[in-house]
């Protein structure tokens, strides 16, 4: 278990992540200090020059002023040792400066007229003359026995002889090894530190996203209903498991409707289709008492009804998902009623209602002519279907601030108070409506379709009032309704 | 009935219920009809006939309807296309086609309305009929003065019962249907819940039908009306 814990952990994101960050982070840190170490090295090596050059100068005019007596040698090694004291850099822990510092006299023939330093004279004497003076510079010497390569400065004085001092690197590597030292232990101590925070924060965010990603396919699979663990707070993370969320609430939304959609038009095909059935099988049957022609009549009726239904159907769910194809003209509003009302009037007469239309002016919109056409005809289609006799219907068109208004109202017994808030939803209708509930939803998704906005409300007193309105076209403006309107919210 | 008589057609249509109906009603109507199960042997028809008008169903199983259309086009083929489509509205790729003197009709349709459109694609293909003056019986109309008379007197009819009867006078002795004369009278490219075609007929009828008789407006109840001629 714990095993397949670290391989799942070693081909985790979050373990390369930090791998990758730790190396760059190392590997920077690394160059920096090879700069800083290369600077500091240079800096020391210049001071112990300058002292170096500084006390060559002066053995050499001490040696130069001091008479070749019996006291020369000892004059000279006095100043010698005492300049040896003064090393930069100088460790005092590791004993005398005798095998840390040396001091050289060669006479005019070539003998080693002076030696102050370790007791390997003649080794140190050969390696020292070995190595060509370099003018006024310090320069490196390698002596046998010793790890550390000395830094030699020379110079001759007046009696020709030369004088050579030399100073141990050794106290000058040390300081550099100890830094080097400390810094690798800190650097190994930062570099496991930097991995193991990286790591950490890309493990917990990553986890995060991980657990994001197991629900999203247990939704997958089975269950619509669940949502994504979102964290507070305005990191990426907790926004992109809130759209998810968003997106599942719309998807969930619209697979619901979808589902009563099915369920309601898949009831709306079965009653039908079964008075359908019923009809054409009692008009085979022997025997029957009415007009088999009769039945066969009525089963075409229901027939054209169905699918009336069903186109009106398809157009709503269009005009509400904006996939209504528009083909979008100026049309004068006010004539259109007109030339409805005008076909409808009979109607009204016949059921003892009257249908008074108050026009002033026309009123031009852009719209599609035929789904205008029928948003007005379904209005009134409704007065008709649900009016009791002997009451009036008035339409009138007017021109509003940048709108058209379209008003529709009756003084008949008004809308169900329970059903006027839910009116312009599919499927809802009257107790007494024998209609599908689909007439003012068509009316709803057309007017919004073009920018409108229907609204209904009860008369003080009795009947009802619908309006429409529609942007006005204003003059010189064209049509600025989209061909075609393919927007899916 | 002389006037459909010697007529041939071409009806390409998979759905062989939808065929044989399609078939019957035409015979009926006396039509010369060949049929074509697909668009491979549609195009092998009209190697060999010559017809007055085809009758295409968009979705065929080895051609979309409209690209047989248009390699009929391409063959020199004229004659007018009545196109059945199962869709509502007409299709994209149609509204770029030239339809010239084709037509349209979505499924379901009613028979009466098929046979209705593919004479009228006929007719307009072979241009023979005086439209401006109609004379049946006592009833005289013209068309251009938009007046009807009755034995020499002038019906006093409103603007839409003009065309009403303009409209079934120019089919008399066929079936109209009740969304044929919606979309040609009224403009209406729908068909109300309530029987508001019924009320309009009913209305003309009061003012063009003698007192006592019999109406000439006669309603076939689930088809639509005939115009009848004595």
């Amino acid at each position: 278990m714990s095993s397949r814990r670290t391989r799942s952990l070693l081909h985790s994101e979050a373990w390369g992540i930090s791998l990758w960050a730790t190396l760059a982070f190392a590997v920077g840190s690394l160059l920096v200090f090879w700069g800083l170490q290369n600077f500091v090295a240079k800096d020391i090596q210049r001071r112990s020059d300058t002292w170096l050059s500084g006390e060559v100068e002066v053995l050499g005019d001490v040696a130069g002023r001091t008479p070749k007596d019996r006291l020369y040698d000892n004059v000279v090694r006095e100043v010698a040792e005492l300049a040896s004291r003064e090393v930069p850099n100088r460790d005092h822990s590791s004993g005398n400066g005798s095998d840390s510092v040396f001091f050289l006299q060669v006479g005019t023939s070539g003998d080693d007229a002076l030696w102050v330093g370790t007791e390997d004279r003649v080794s140190a004497v050969a390696a020292i003359r070995s190595v060509p003076a370099r003018g006024d510079s310090p320069y490196d010497v390698r002596i046998k026995g010793f790890a550390a390569p000395f830094r030699v400065a020379t110079i001759q004085i007046e009696d020709g002889s030369h004088i050579y001092l030399g100073l141990s690197e050794r106290d000058e590597l040390r300081v550099l090894r100890n830094l080097r030292l400390r810094f690798i232990t800190l650097w190994l101590v930062i570099v496991l530190l930097g991995f193991l925070v990286v790591f950490y924060a890309t493990w917990r965010m990553l986890r995060r996203v991980d657990k994001i990603a197991l629900v999203a396919a247990h939704i997958g699979r089975a269950d619509l209903s669940s949502r994504v663990p979102a964290p507070r707070g305005r990191g990426e993370v907790g926004r992109l498991a809130r759209t998810l969320n968003h997106m599942l609430d719309h998807i969930e939304a619209t697979v619901g409707q979808l589902h009563t959609i099915t369920d309601a038009l898949a009831h709306d095909l079965r009653s039908p289709l079964t008075a359908i059935r019923g009809k054409l099988e009692a008009a085979l049957l022997p025997g029957s008492s009415t007009d088999p022609t009769e039945r066969i009549v009525s089963a075409i009726e229901e027939l054209d009804r169905l699918s009336n239904f069903l186109n009106t159907s398809l157009d709503v769910s269009e005009a509400r998902a904006d996939a209504l194809r528009l083909s979008p003209a100026e049309i004068d509003l006010a004539s259109l009623v007109c030339a409805i009302a005008d076909f409808f009037e009979p109607s009204f007469s016949e059921r003892g209602c009257s249908l008074q239309v108050r026009i002033a002016e026309a009123v031009h919109v852009s719209a599609d002519a035929a789904l205008l056409h029928r948003v007005i005809a379904n209005l009134l289609d409704n007065e008709i279907k649900h009016l009791p006799p002997s009451r009036t219907v008035c339409v009138s068109v007017q021109k509003g601030h940048e709108t058209a208004i379209l008003t529709i109202e009756d003084d008949g017994p008004g809308f169900d108070p329970e059903v006027l808030p839910h009116l312009f939803e599919r499927r809802v209708k009257g107790k007494t409506s024998r209609g599908h509930g689909l007439g003012l939803a068509f009316v709803q998704a057309v007017v919004r379709v073009h920018g409108g906005s229907v609204d209904a409300t009860n008369r003080v007193g009795d009947g009802i009032r619908i309006s429409v309105s529609l942007p006005l076209l204003k003059r010189g403006e064209s049509s600025k309704l989209p061909a075609a309107a393919l927007v899916i919210r | 009935m002389p006037y459909d008589s010697g007529m041939r057609l071409l009806l390409v249509e998979d759905e062989r219920e939808i065929q044989d109906f399609v078939k019957q009603s035409l015979i009926d109507a006396g039509w010369e009809v060949r049929t074509a199960d697909d668009a491979k042997s549609a195009l092998e028809e009209v190697e060999r006939n010559v017809f007055d008008g085809l009758i295409v169903d968009l979705g065929l199983p080895d051609l979309d309807g409209i690209d047989l259309i248009l390699r009929l086009r391409r063959l020199g083929i004229t004659a007018p296309v009545l196109i059945l489509s199962a869709r509502r509205t007409l299709d994209e790729r149609l509204k770029g086609l030239e339809l010239g003197g084709d037509d349209y009709l979505t499924k379901p349709f009613a028979a009466a309305e098929l046979l209705a459109r593919i004479r009228n694609l006929v007719r307009l293909a072979s241009q023979k009929e005086d439209t401006s003056h109609i004379r049946i019986d006592d009833l005289e109309i013209d068309a251009v003065t938009r007046r009807a008379t009755q034995n020499g007197r002038l019906l006093n009819l409103t603007p839409q019962e003009f065309l009403l009867l303009e409209y079934l006078c120019r089919n008399a002795g066929r079936v109209v249907t009740r969304s044929m004369l919606l979309a040609k009278v009224w403009g209406m490219q729908f068909q109300p819940d309530t029987n508001m075609v019924d009320v309009h007929i009913y209305r003309l009828r009061g003012k063009i039908d003698p007192e006592g008789s019999e109406s000439r407006i006669k309603t076939l109840r689930g088809v639509g009306y005939v115009f009848q001629t004595n």
